[in-house]
């Protein structure tokens, strides 16, 4: 009877999940609510939680409840630490969830809510999840090890040092991409560059007060530096009024980029007890926060969907980022969908807290679910703006022009009616002096989010309040990873080095320290630069190059995954790993080849540079400007150089791995297998 | 049910503890005993250096 009346549950579950994602896919001709969007997406995951991820852990997987975990048999009250399931869910939640599944769905929002959405939710049951499950597991079994190890150990030694390669490069991109989104969102906003800026002394307010008044007090220290922010928040709007005030905070694209690039210098130097643990304590409180917030505020306010299906876009003209939706919309969503970084987290500190293997379902499967609706929710966010408003805020000047009368002549014109007013309006009631060209998603994340909240409490009198709080929060959790990346890149750069030049591998020395940091902030700190310069806003040149670069390193992933089930004899069960696999390879490879080849000046590497050349060879460009221009072409090149290498890693991994498996299914012997031994869990019969 | 909810919410109130880290002192305290225990400040910056030195990524995009 309980079989029964739980069969009956699941299929309504499904049958409602179905309905919603029909009427989101189906209905034409009126507004579509967002509350569909949250119905469809949360009955998916109930059901692919439900059954696909107990397929794999009972059948691919074969998780063993009586194994002990690394965090029992090494447990040292220090890194391995058996732990709460569900405080490893939230630990592991908030080290994947950062800007990408808030930025990346609003930037694909332009081909319309339908294919955002559909692969949010289908590339996370079938691929994010399966990737960041498998690769919990395997580094579970192998006593919390790296992925880099694990493909080193599993794959080859190539392998790892193609692993290492690619994580570097994916580091300086993705953290050279994230600060620009924080660039174009405070360039010309004093309100939200005082609030940032605000967050350096709070935060070491808080480091002073954990370090030295009361150690270790998190909780206490976060809420002080809750309530500081707050403050600063609405202290920004005060300093954006003031004659004095707000010319000091009010700065250019190449300005703030110069103070980010100066500030990821000093904070990856100074003590992490100073600003980047408090940072990080205070970002992971926020981030949480305000994704159960817009949950519950999409749910309260119910907002209408304004976005059309499709626009006119999918054709690859579109003015936030060039490309037809294959590739590029499964490039741009890369976090929400599948992310390859997830692999890292996956195979860092999680898997020596786990208490038991079974809990690697939940942690890994569940977060990756939870992650992707954080990533619908942005996509309700972003298509509950009017079309018009959405393109005038993420185009560029170069595209839709730098007033608000050319833009919304430009954009009506694409058949979204946009009055000039309007978008003098929205800027005045958010506090800002325009909202135009603010390319990279979070100002038009913002202001979704804004709406949802203050139709929740405040109404339209705090939607400025409410704009800066979203910006604050955005801005946040993006210096926390510029922070922690820049840190990571640099013992990255030390190790390799050091395999070179022996002194570089000391990591207490200031002077391997200070080279190393300015090894890698110089390289993310170049591609910073040159998308601020960049006349399309660098968004279009920088996050195709992230996505791509974050889904070789997924490709990576799975391709380790893969070789493990087959070394284990798990033939039949190849698929699961295989096929997100081979989609991802093919998407990065054609993503790959038409950023470096295709004819589309706006798509392509190599014709944007001979474009501009052709441009100032035929006089076309202001004696002023050639510099610049010429500048322009060189970046274009490198970044085409960039995407090659890129593509070439995951070619050169993917024929190491072929001729493993080969070897494997020819029998030809599998190689050995770095599992650890079994040891039997001494929580079998109870709880620990 | 006064004692459910207040036992529901106590059990909230360590959950958070534990995922903030808040508890972290309190649970290697409680593993290692007073014999070979350092101290607070001690422990809170060694699971910094821990945490941020490892050359392991542990904030996603």
């Amino acid at each position: 009877m309980n079989r029964l009346l739980s069969s009956l549950a699941w299929l309504a579950v499904a049958f409602v999940g179905a309905g919603a994602l029909g009427a989101i896919a189906l209905w034409r001709g009126e507004p579509v609510n967002g509350v569909f969007f949250v119905v469809g997406a949360a009955c998916t995951y109930l059901v692919a939680y439900r059954f696909y991820s107990a397929f794999l852990a009972a059948r691919v997987l074969s998780l063993d409840a009586t194994r002990a975990t690394p965090a029992e048999r090494l447990d040292d009250g220090r890194d391995f630490v058996p732990t709460n399931r569900w405080v490893v869910l939230g630990h592991h939640f908030a080290a994947i969830a950062g800007p990408g599944p808030l930025v990346g769905p609003t930037l694909a929002a332009q081909f319309g809510y339908l294919p955002g959405t559909l692969w949010l939710v289908a590339g996370a049951v079938l691929g994010g999840g399966v990737q960041d499950f498998v690769i919990l597991f395997f580094s579970l079994r192998r006593d919390g090890r790296s992925l880099g190890q694990i493909a080193r150990d599993e794959v080859g030694r190539r392998a790892g040092f193609l692993a290492m390669i690619s994580v570097l490069a994916i580091m300086v991109i993705l953290l050279a991409v994230v600060a620009l989104v924080v660039v174009n969102a405070l360039k010309h906003s004093p309100w939200g560059a005082f609030t940032l800026a605000m967050t350096i002394p709070i935060a070491m307010l808080m480091g002073l007060y954990m370090r030295f008044w009361r150690p270790g007090r998190v909780m206490e220290a976060s809420a002080i530096g809750f309530v500081l922010i707050l403050l600063a928040v609405v202290a920004g709007q005060w300093v954006a009024l003031s004659p004095d005030w707000a010319p000091v905070f009010t700065l250019t694209g190449p300005a703030l980029a110069t103070a980010v690039i100066v500030y990821g210098f000093a904070a990856s130097a100074v003590p992490v007890w100073l600003l980047l643990a408090p940072r990080d304590y205070l970002s992971a409180f926020i981030k949480v926060g305000v994704v159960l917030a817009l949950a519950a505020g999409i749910v309260f306010v119910r907002p209408t969907i304004q976005m059309p299906a499709l626009t006119r876009f999918v054709d690859g003209s579109g003015p936030v980022f060039a490309g037809t939706i294959f590739p590029f919309c499964f490039i741009t969503i890369a976090c929400g969908a599948i992310s390859g970084f997830h692999a890292l987290i996956s195979s860092g500190t999680t898997p020596k807290l786990l208490t038991r293997e079974s809990d690697a379902r939940l942690v890994g499967y569940g977060s990756m679910l939870m992650e992707s609706f954080v990533g619908v929710m942005a996509m309700v966010a972003a298509c509950a703006l009017e079309p018009g408003v959405y393109f005038a805020i993420n185009s560029p000047a170069g595209i839709v022009g730098a007033t608000a009368e050319q833009a919304a002549t430009t954009i009506s014109g694409w058949g979204f009616p946009l009055d000039p007013a309007t978008m003098h309006q929205l800027a005045r009631s958010v506090g800002e002096e325009t909202l135009l060209n603010r390319t990279g998603g979070a100002p038009s994340l913002a202001v979704g989010m804004a709406h949802i909240f203050s139709g929740t409490i405040g109404g339209e009198r705090l939607l400025g309040i409410w704009y800066h709080f979203a910006i604050m929060f955005e801005a946040l959790f993006i210096l926390t990873v510029l922070d922690a990346g820049t840190r990571v890149g640099r013992f990255m750069v030390q190790e390799l080095l050091g395999r070179v030049f022996p002194r570089m591998a000391r990591t207490g020395s200031w002077t391997s320290t200070l080279l190393a940091s300015g090894l890698i902030v110089g390289a993310w700190g170049y591609f910073l630069y040159q998308g601020v310069l960049d006349p399309l806003g660098g968004i279009n040149s920088l996050w195709p190059l992230f996505g791509i670069a974050n889904q070789i390193l997924a490709s990576l992933a799975l391709v380790v995954a893969t070789t493990i089930l087959l070394k284990t004899g798990r033939t039949r069960y190849v698929w699961v790993t295989l096929l997100p696999m081979a989609w991802l390879v093919t998407v990065t490879l054609t993503g790959s080849w038409q950023k470096v080849f295709h004819e589309n000046p706006r798509i392509g590497f190599l014709a944007q540079a001979s474009a501009l050349e052709q441009q100032i060879a035929d006089g076309r460009v202001p004696e002023a400007k050639i510099a610049d221009t010429r500048r322009v072409v060189f970046n274009n090149r490198l970044d085409a150089v960039v995407t090659g290498f890129l593509a070439l890693l995951i070619l050169a991994l993917l024929l190491e791995a072929a001729l493993h498996w080969y070897r494997i299914l020819a029998g030809r012997g599998a190689g050995a297998l770095s599992e650890s031994p079994y040891v039997r869990t001494k929580w079998v019969e109870g709880s620990p | 049910m006064t004692a459910r909810v207040r036992s529901a919410l106590r059990t909230l109130w360590r959950l958070l503890r534990e995922w903030s880290g808040d508890a972290a002192y309190d649970t290697y305290a409680a593993r290692v005993g007073k014999g070979e225990r350092v101290s607070r400040e001690a422990f809170y910056l060694d699971s910094l250096r821990r945490r941020y030195q490892s050359g392991q990524p542990n904030r996603c995009c």
